[in-house]
């Protein structure tokens, strides 16, 4: 008897209707396409960094293999994204951009083997999904080169969200791999949810330093004129 | 006897060190194990890394010293805030919130990370370890200390007189008349990145010429004393500018450089005009450390000079303070950068606690070892190919004279941020084609950037003026290419005719000193090429999974992993 299909998730159709509808803003101006591929590099470059900790960290020396094979792969994709945007910019006369750069959240430490797989298989999904949506909105729109970038990456997008779907069943069956990608799409509301909490309290905590601000004027006043200027050497410590 | 860690981090360059009985067990950058560059983070895995290197607890930390003093940071923070009101309202409250929110509750922060009781937590302060790191692993028992980087607590250079283990303050120069935010202002403006494009300045400057002297003396005013002034109008760092400086200096030296545009020195009037710019910050860099290292010099009248602070980096620089500042010797820390303030942090615990200073820094490898097990078996699964080597010296010099690039991967990685034998890529010195090739294939760089070479002690006075002095193990000056031979150095010559000199003791443990003496044996040249371990934009390897990972994406010829040799599968 043949053995079961392993279970993939399906994708949101949401995901592919947010790519359209960002794609049609973003892909509208040279520079907002800078943008946007930047962002991409820097959130290749965070899964890169992911999955080398992954590789470093996995006690199975075929996955470990994977996740670094998976890494090299995010490091390529992050350099050809920031130099298709530096190339935009370029052509847009915009400022450059620095190299690509971004913080590791140690996910593997964080969730767990299982888990990790689960959240690199939704993002690869929905990656492969947005990539398509936007290479075909480029071609419509005549922007060959930008679209071949996307369906240049494609191809790989496919192929991490296969090896980690069969990861996943391999380690967790098909009843655990359901679970896990359960619960990292639970997970990630919840995060999401968090970073919009985040950001609606920075911006009071700025409107609130803003009035701070304005009542350190006197204190900044005096030390104007009663401050001494500080230069040459100093024998104080 | 006692076990201190010390730690550097929430800036730039995150590092940990261990100290144990007076000895320098351990010492390693966050950015080698989390594969972040310059990694800004605290030090958890350095911090690990170190308890495992020493085979230590946390528990048996006598203390944790942090290499400066958050409050007096918040202070300086503050008055340079009102100091540039109304300026400042952009930056205001990103300032506080870094400082309020993470930086003041550092020393808890660390008493968590680490394990131990807050009470065992303690601040140094910033230019303090920056000369203890110098000062205390030096050759010299009696020495001035010079201290240069952008900003450490409020003061940005500092003057030590050290002796034994002592280390007395003489002068400090406040905030923000700082040599390290000029070059970084200038770093910024030439379109790389602040704290990580400052050695490409560096290597710029060779090409071009110090046109501007009359623009930067508007810039910074250096004084007879030693002390010099930046021109607040310039810089931007209250107000929060990004970039470190304002508008008025594109008034002053032109448009600034768009990042990430490549480089055409020989075709752009632009890029040579930057070229000039480079120069010109380079040369006036030199004379503001030459008017300090002599002032030190008449204020302790010592023999010896140690460097420490980002600025002391600056190997062109440290080449001339070696030859007309005045001292005998001349010494700076490798890890010069923020990360060394870990190492001195631990070492002033030591010397606190009654254990005294650790022998002289004969070698830099306190990192972690490479295994090279695990390396054979993730190859097999990356479907590299491993070979057992006999001689793996002779397997390296095999390859080099066949022309090939190889990496070399043995023992524990390097503290600090070159490459100095045991995370290296190597190839011969004379070859243009070779050197291009690892710029633009594998390294990626800008092509003025140049390669350093290695070469046993004994015969580098032969090849290179001024070499081997205090500096050249570390590769922290540089030297003059004899003219006879350039040629025959072509690949590790700067334009200017200089090299990153590194000597090696032949009598030295691990595998470049064998292989320098092979292809002495080979060829009478006892120089080879040696470059980092690193792909573009990647912190130098660590481990063999960022070794094995370095072969599979850049096309050298062979990596060497202690006594086996990987090589991609055609």
């Amino acid at each position: 008897m043949a053995a079961p299909a392993p279970w993939t998730p399906r994708l949101p159709l949401w995901v592919r209707v947010f790519a359209w509808l960002g794609g049609q803003w973003a892909f509208r101006s040279e520079r907002r396409a800078a943008r946007l591929l930047q962002g991409f590099a820097c959130t290749e470059e965070q899964s890169q960094l992911e999955l080398r900790q992954a590789a470093r960290d996995c006690p199975d020396e075929r996955r470990r293999a994977r996740y670094l094979r998976h890494a090299l792969d995010e490091t390529r994709h992050a350099h050809a994204f920031s130099e298709h945007a530096r190339g935009l910019a370029r052509a847009a006369g915009a400022a450059g951009f620095a190299p690509p750069s971004a913080g590791c959240e140690r996910l593997y430490e964080r969730l767990g083997e299982l888990r990790f797989l689960a959240f690199v298989h939704v993002g690869e999904q929905r990656g492969r999904a947005e990539f398509e949506t936007y290479a075909r909105l480029l071609r419509k729109r005549g922007a060959g080169a930008t679209a071949q970038l996307f369906e240049d990456l494609i191809a790989d997008e496919r192929q991490h969200e296969a090896y980690t779907a069969q990861l996943l069943n391999e380690l967790a069956g098909a009843d655990g791999a359901r679970r896990a990608v359960r619960w990292v799409r639970r997970w990630q509301a919840w995060r999401e949810f968090r970073r919009r909490g985040r950001r609606l309290a920075r911006t009071l905590y700025n409107v609130t330093m803003l009035f701070v601000y304005v009542t350190l004027a006197p204190f900044a006043l005096t030390l104007r004129l009663f401050g001494k200027p500080q230069r040459g050497f100093s024998r104080e410590f | 006897m006692a076990a201190i860690l010390g730690i550097s981090g929430l800036y730039h360059d995150a590092a940990a060190a261990l100290v144990i009985d007076g000895q320098v067990v351990a010492a390693i950058q966050e950015e080698r194990l989390s594969r972040i560059k310059n990694d800004p983070s605290l030090p958890r895995l350095a911090v690990a890394a170190c308890l495992r290197q020493g085979g230590i607890r946390a528990e048996d930390l006598s203390a944790v010293l942090f290499y400066e003093s958050p409050y007096r940071k918040l202070e300086r923070v503050l008055h340079w805030l009102l100091q540039a009101y109304p300026a400042s309202a952009r930056h205001f409250s990103k300032a506080l919130s870094a400082q309020l929110g993470e930086k003041l509750w550092v020393l808890d922060q660390v008493a968590e990370l680490v394990g131990v009781p807050r009470a065992r937590v303690r601040p140094t302060s910033h230019h303090l370890s920056h000369a203890a790191s110098a000062f205390l692993v030096s050759p010299y028992q009696d020495a001035a200390i010079l201290t240069v980087d952008g900003v450490g607590e409020d003061v940005t250079t500092a003057l030590y007189r050290g002796t034994g283990t002592r280390i007395e303050p003489l002068l400090s120069l406040p905030y923000p008349h700082s040599l390290g935010l000029l070059y970084a202002a200038i770093t910024a403006y030439l379109g790389f990145e602040v704290n990580e494009g400052e050695h490409k300045v560096m290597g710029l400057a060779a090409l071009g010429q110090p046109r501007y002297r009359q623009e930067f003396e508007r810039l910074i005013q250096l004084h007879a004393d030693g002390s010099f002034e930046l021109a607040a109008r310039y810089f931007s760092y209250e107000a929060g500018g990004e970039l470190g400086f304002s508008p008025a200096l594109e008034q002053l030296l032109g448009p600034r450089r768009t990042p990430g545009t490549p480089w055409a020195l020989e075709t752009s009037e632009a890029d040579r005009r930057y070229a000039d710019v480079a120069a010109t910050l380079q040369s006036v860099t030199e004379d503001a450390l030459l008017e300090l290292a002599r002032r030190a010099k008449r204020e302790t009248g010592a023999d010896a000079l140690c460097l420490a602070g980002g600025v002391a980096l600056n190997a062109v620089a440290n080449r001339r303070l070696l030859r007309e500042a005045g001292f005998a010797h001349v010494f700076v820390q490798p890890a010069a950068g923020d990360a060394g303030g870990a190492l001195g942090a631990a070492l002033l615990g030591a010397v606190e606690a009654g254990d005294g200073r650790p022998p002289p820094l004969a070698h830099v490898a306190l990192g972690e070892p490479i295994k090279v097990d695990e390396a054979r078996a993730l190859a097999h699964h990356l479907g590299l190919s491993a070979e057992q080597l006999t001689d793996p010296a002779a397997s390296v010099c095999e390859l080099l004279l066949q022309g090939g690039i190889v990496g070399v991967c043995n023992g524990a990685f390097e503290w600090g941020p070159r490459a100095l034998g045991q995370r290296s890529l190597l190839a011969l010195p004379g070859s243009l084609a070779t050197r291009e090739r690892l710029n633009r294939v594998i390294k990626q760089r800008e092509p003025f950037r140049p390669f350093a070479p290695a070469v046993l002690r004994e015969r580098a006075a032969e090849f290179f003026s001024d070499a081997p002095n205090d500096l050249t193990p570390f590769m922290t000056s540089v030297c003059d290419v004899r003219p006879l031979h350039r040629q025959a150095l072509a690949g590790v010559t700067h334009a200017d005719g200089t090299a990153r000199v590194q000597t090696v003791n032949a009598t030295a443990q691990g595998l470049l000193p064998a292989v320098l003496s092979g292809l002495e044996r080979a060829t009478g040249v006892p120089i080879a090429l040696n470059t980092s371990l690193n792909g573009p934009g990647e912190p130098i390897v660590a481990h063999a999974t960022d070794a094995l990972a370095f072969l599979s994406a850049h096309a050298i010829d062979g990596l060497v992993i202690e006594d086996y040799l990987f090589r991609r599968r055609s």
